[in-house]
């Protein structure tokens, strides 16, 4: 989102998850690749520990072997195994049964030289085996300096390569996004540029056949101007539609108490020659009279998109019911319905699922826009064949 | 019941070995001048585990020679290769435990 809009680009949802997908999995990606550089790193760094206290290992291993000889030979005088105060120490048969341990851990002889719980071990085997001692063990405890020094070194690179990868992540996200971000502008500016040019003609179409003196008009003249009349209400609601979604966010809101009922009954109004063209019957039950604070010219919008795709979708001699009541209102057709799998996506912009009829597919991504702006909640029942029912309540 | 027919087998394997490792091992080599202990130790110095242990001196036992010898050249050249054992191959078991019990370094160290 961050980087749609720093772009300047107003992405669609199914955009912006794939935008957080791809930076889910490059920040995932370089997290992994980090670690995977850091234990190489961690590894490399303990043998190079290990390797330089093997020397005082071995030193302390001779020892303990020249001791061992010694106590091998008087062992009918003597049995007390041979301590040091700066190593521990312990010895195996050659069937690595335990002969003797200073200390009561347990110890692996499956490697020559290892770290383990802090204690740096060295197995060694003697060219005799002084008391049976095949396998002599000297541990000595880890000072752990390495340690602190390679977790501040991994941290330092870690961040430092975290650091870069964002940067590079971000240019890259920059370059993906750029057609995207082109195709989008390029649509938007070419809706301004039409619906610019289609301003004055419509306007005057609408506000000449408003002038025209009806009961003058013999039938057959009557039924041709309400054709014209539909046909320039419909262009109008077009353009009204795309002057919304291309100038909405400029568009300063006027918010007043609206009454619900008086504003539905004057779009019902509006969109009569629509709905008798197709002998669709619009019912509009009041149930509580209800007032919403918003702009009306956009509750005005909201509305007719919901009536013109009520309209639009539904068959011939089908109904509408719109519905008020205390703090929501509905309209329901009996249409085509929306398949269960496509509701979720009704509201994306140029989003059609039935092409049989005309439109861009902005009419849903309105009512979304407009209702988000006013915190209305929109839910959108449909049943496939049945109708769909869309409630707005706040 | 069972419990004491167990101790007492084990008692009469226990001494049984005893007593052929003492009639048996002890009688010769108090006749020598180095102490059966040596001989132990000087096994113990090549092949470290009890089993591969009284393998190598049963073996040596029953095919006593120059080449399976632990003992130096200057001891061989001096006392010569033992004859081989009469033994049965119970009876040197037996001995060869008890010698390992005695001298077995396991549990002696402090």
């Amino acid at each position: 989102m961050l980087a749609s809009k720093s772009l300047g680009t107003d992405f669609h949802q199914s955009e912006k998850q794939t935008l957080f997908r791809f930076l889910a999995l490059y920040i995932l990606l370089t997290v992994i690749i980090i670690s995977v550089f850091s234990f190489i790193y961690f590894e490399l760094q303990k043998d190079l520990m290990l390797q330089e206290k093997k020397s005082t290992l071995q030193k302390y291993s001779k020892e303990l072997i020249e001791n061992l000889k010694q106590l091998h030979i008087n062992f009918d005088k003597t049995q007390i195994y041979p301590r040091s105060t700066e190593f521990e120490s312990a010895i195996f048969d050659n069937e690595k049964k335990l002969i003797f341990s200073t200390t009561q851990t347990k110890l692996r002889l499956d490697k020559i030289l290892y770290l383990e719980n802090g204690i740096i071990h060295l197995v060694n085997i003697p060219e005799s085996y002084y008391l049976g001692a095949r396998y002599i063990i000297v541990k000595i405890k880890d000072d752990k300096e390495w340690l602190k020094q390679t977790k501040k070194e991994i941290i330092v690179f870690s961040s430092l390569t975290f650091l870069f990868m964002l940067v590079i992540g971000y240019l890259l996200l920059r370059l993906f996004l750029k057609p995207m971000r082109d195709a989008i502008t390029l649509l938007d500016e070419f809706i301004k540029d039409t619906t610019h040019e289609l301003n004055t003609p419509v306007s005057n179409i609408v506000a000449n056949i408003e002038m025209i003196d009806k009961s003058l008009l013999d039938e057959k003249l009557l039924k041709k101007i309400q054709r014209i009349d539909i046909g320039a209400k419909t262009v109008s609601n077009i353009y009204q539609d795309l002057t919304y979604l291309t100038l909405g966010n400029e568009m300063i809101s006027n918010n007043e108490d609206i009454d619900i009922e008086q504003l539905v009954l004057e779009r019902i109004e509006y969109f009569t020659s629509l709905s008798l063209a197709k002998k669709i019957k619009i019912t509009c039950n009041v149930k509580e009279k209800t007032i919403l604070y918003a702009d009306k010219f956009k509750i005005s919008k909201l509305l007719d998109n919901l009536l013109s795709n009520a309209i639009k979708y539904n068959v011939v001699e089908g109904e509408i019911i719109v519905n008020v009541d205390d703090r929501e209102f509905s309209v329901k057709d009996s249409g085509l319905g929306i398949a269960k799998n496509d509701i979720s996506k009704i509201q994306e912009r140029y989003k059609r699922f039935n092409k049989s009829s005309g439109g861009f597919g902005i009419g849903l991504s309105i009512v979304s826009r407009i209702a988000k702006e006013y915190n209305l909640s929109i839910d959108i029942s449909s049943k496939e064949g049945v109708g769909t029912k869309v409630r707005v309540s706040w | 019941m069972v419990k004491k027919i167990i101790l007492a087998l084990s008692l009469v394997f226990c001494f049984g070995g005893a007593d052929v490792y003492k009639e048996n091992c002890i009688k010769c080599h108090k006749r020598l001048p180095v102490s059966i202990d040596k001989y132990f130790y000087k096994y113990l110095l090549i092949y470290s585990s009890e089993r591969d242990m009284k393998n190598a001196i049963i073996s040596y036992l029953n095919y006593p020679a120059y080449e399976t010898s632990v003992m130096s050249d200057p001891f061989i050249n001096r006392f010569g290769i033992k004859k081989k054992s009469k033994l049965s191959q119970e009876e040197l078991k037996e001995a060869v435990d008890v010698y390992w019990d005695k001298y077995k370094v396991f549990g002696k160290l402090r």
